[in-house]
């Protein structure tokens, strides 16, 4: 547990070092800033009556606007924006962990340890979850704060809205180890992960896509791939869509819905088993 | 007493390439070294040094043959809960200070913060970095980076220690320090095995020594055994002109006129005696005979040269 907790200590002391965790929160903090400055809403009766932005008046419709559903609205539409570029940052603050870690002359210095390799990998895969945690929980949670003060309208769905999107980081970091470990490359890993995040997205429309191909094997590899990769798209509509009071997917049946997580998370624990395999048979 | 370090046939085989050629790295090394003892392990490069050493600390596997850490193998985590290690080339992370490098690293192997506080001051203290303990590493010198990392192989006070090149980079007075550093922890009954290209510093610090070449292990033993003389003597006579010297060579002995001395090469003990009964029988006045020891050195640029093949006990 000492060695679990200072590997994981090392991960965000060295994340201050190379700057990305204070870029990160230096990041974070002036959106939250600017949001709170900028912003400034009268509200009536549970109803906008007159709202500034960066202290110039905004011209609003004439029929009365429920606070409540623009703060839904607002809302879940920063949820969506968080889950793109929240889950970028994430991977990008972290996806270094293992190649740093395998450079020669430092892999040395932690295996020599009485450390199984498997549970030091997994303390690293902890530590960068615990950074993109943070920096979620920080963010989400200024948000919402500000939103109260602000508004006073209190909708506890945002919170959660941010663990879809730590589920998706959490899936991608775990592909991000598996190419970190394979290519010891800071730069594959991250490109790699990337591409799997956009191939997947594209990949949610493959009825279309298989319907448009010429030959049935071409039709089955798209569909196939799709239930293979991680359901990008659709857990960027589920954060939205949570946050918003939704049902979880749009249109979605249980059984589809356990399918999206389902398969995800299949993929998630096969790249981080992989990782796990690969990273204890290595010869260093 | 459990043996410190084992190894029995190791044995190691790289692929590489696309159609996997086989880079034999070790072929058969048998080691052991006993607590309190200090060892050193030669070679030239690509002899297998360090791929013994990272066998002995899993870092990398072994094709066949056993290794073990007061017999636990080497394989399980626990036995590296005795084992120092201080690699050729570390890299501590630059953003951590000294004391922190010491923290996180005894933290990682199992120590408790109480001791960590206790241990870390007189390690840095011991390794000369006091004064330094709290300046990011990235400022350090080579040497002052060495001595971090030997105080690091030291933070968990293991039973063993293995150090590749652990005067590297470091000046004469730290050379001496960690020589007298090391003899004090040998002294204190841990195993210490040395892997050195610096030959001088391999015969002032260990007692035994392995010459590994091409993987396989050319010659192990006490360093006096393997540079003990056999044949070589320094005759220092008077009396001993061309036609003695003949007389001497004629019954198969080798003598040459080197630096008013003479460099003398007998068969055996007995052919020595021979000798010396001529050289006294012929009027020569014998002041002194000494063997001639062979340096380490001389050993193992003997042993690693391709026209030498026969292994020595």
């Amino acid at each position: 547990m000492r060695a679990w907790a200072a590997s994981i200590e090392e991960v965000f002391r060295e994340a201050a070092a190379r700057w990305t965790l204070i870029a990160y929160f230096a990041l974070s903090s002036l959106f939250i800033l600017i949001f709170a400055l900028a912003v400034n809403l009268d509200v009536v009766n549970g109803a906008l009556a007159g709202a500034r932005l960066f202290g110039q008046s905004v011209n609003l419709p004439d029929r009365s606007i429920d606070i409540d559903r623009l703060v839904l609205g607002f809302e879940s539409g920063f949820s969506g924006f968080l889950y793109l570029v929240g889950t970028f940052l994430a991977l990008f603050a972290t996806a270094h962990l293992v190649p740093r870690l395998q450079e020669k002359g430092t892999i040395d210095l932690y295996l020599s340890r009485p450390v199984g390799r498997i549970p030091l990998l997994l303390s690293r895969y902890s530590g960068g979850m615990l950074l993109a945690t943070a920096n979620l929980a920080y963010l989400i949670g200024s948000i919402w704060i500000i939103i109260l003060w602000k508004t006073r309208v209190v909708h506890w769905r945002f919170l959660f809205g941010g663990v879809t999107i730590l589920f998706t980081i959490a899936v991608l970091l775990a592909f991000a180890f598996l190419v970190g470990v394979a290519t010891s490359s800071t730069g594959v890993s991250l490109m790699s992960t990337y591409a799997v995040f956009f191939l997947a997205a594209i990949l949610a429309a493959h009825q279309k896509i298989s319907a448009a191909m010429s030959s049935e094997w071409a039709a089955k590899l798209v569909d196939g791939l799709y239930w293979v990769f991680p359901k990008t798209a659709e857990l960027g509509r589920a954060t939205v869509s949570a946050v918003a009071g939704n049902r979880v997917l749009h249109g979605a049946a249980p059984a589809n819905l356990f399918a999206v997580y389902g398969s995800t998370a299949l993929f998630g624990l096969a790249a981080l088993t992989l990782a796990c395999w690969l990273f204890s048979r290595k010869d260093f | 007493m459990t043996t410190a370090i084992e190894a029995r046939g190791l044995r190691k085989v790289y692929r590489s390439g696309l159609k996997g050629r086989a880079v034999i790295a070790l072929n058969g090394i048998d080691l052991h070294v006993e607590p309190g003892e200090v060892f050193g392990l030669l070679g030239p490069n690509g002899a297998g040094k360090t791929t013994t050493v990272k066998i002995l600390l899993g870092l990398t596997h072994a094709t066949s043959g056993e290794a073990s850490i007061f017999g636990i193998p080497v394989g399980d985590p626990a036995s590296r809960r005795r084992v120092g290690y201080l690699p050729e080339g570390h890299r501590f992370p630059g953003y951590l200070t000294a004391r922190e490098t010491l923290r996180i690293f005894g933290r990682m192997s199992g120590v408790e913060k109480t001791d960590l506080s206790r241990r870390i001051p007189a390690l840095l203290e011991r390794v000369r970095l006091s004064q330094w303990s709290d300046v990011r590493v990235k400022k350090f010198s080579k040497g002052m980076t060495q001595r971090l990392g030997l105080a690091a192989a030291l933070v968990h006070e293991p039973d063993v220690l293995l150090l590749d090149e652990p005067t590297d980079g470091v000046d004469p007075v730290g050379r001496r320090e960690i020589r007298d550093l090391l003899a004090e922890e040998a002294g204190k009954g841990r195993a210490i095995l040395v892997n050195s290209h610096l030959l001088s510093e391999v015969e002032r610090i260990c007692g035994r020594v392995a010459v590994l070449r091409e993987g396989s292990v050319a010659a192990q033993g006490r360093i006096e055994d393997l540079t003990a003389a056999t044949s070589r003597y320094k005759l220092v006579a008077s009396g001993v002109d061309d036609a003695l010297l003949s007389d001497l060579r004629g019954t198969g002995a080798s003598i040459d006129r080197v630096n008013g001395h003479f460099d003398l090469t007998a068969r055996d003990l007995e052919h020595l005696n021979a000798l010396v009964d001529r050289l006294r029988a012929r009027g020569a006045q014998l002041q002194e005979l000494t063997p001639v020891r062979s340096s380490l050195e001389d050993v193992f640029v003997g042993l690693v040269t391709p026209q030498s093949r026969e292994p020595r006990a």
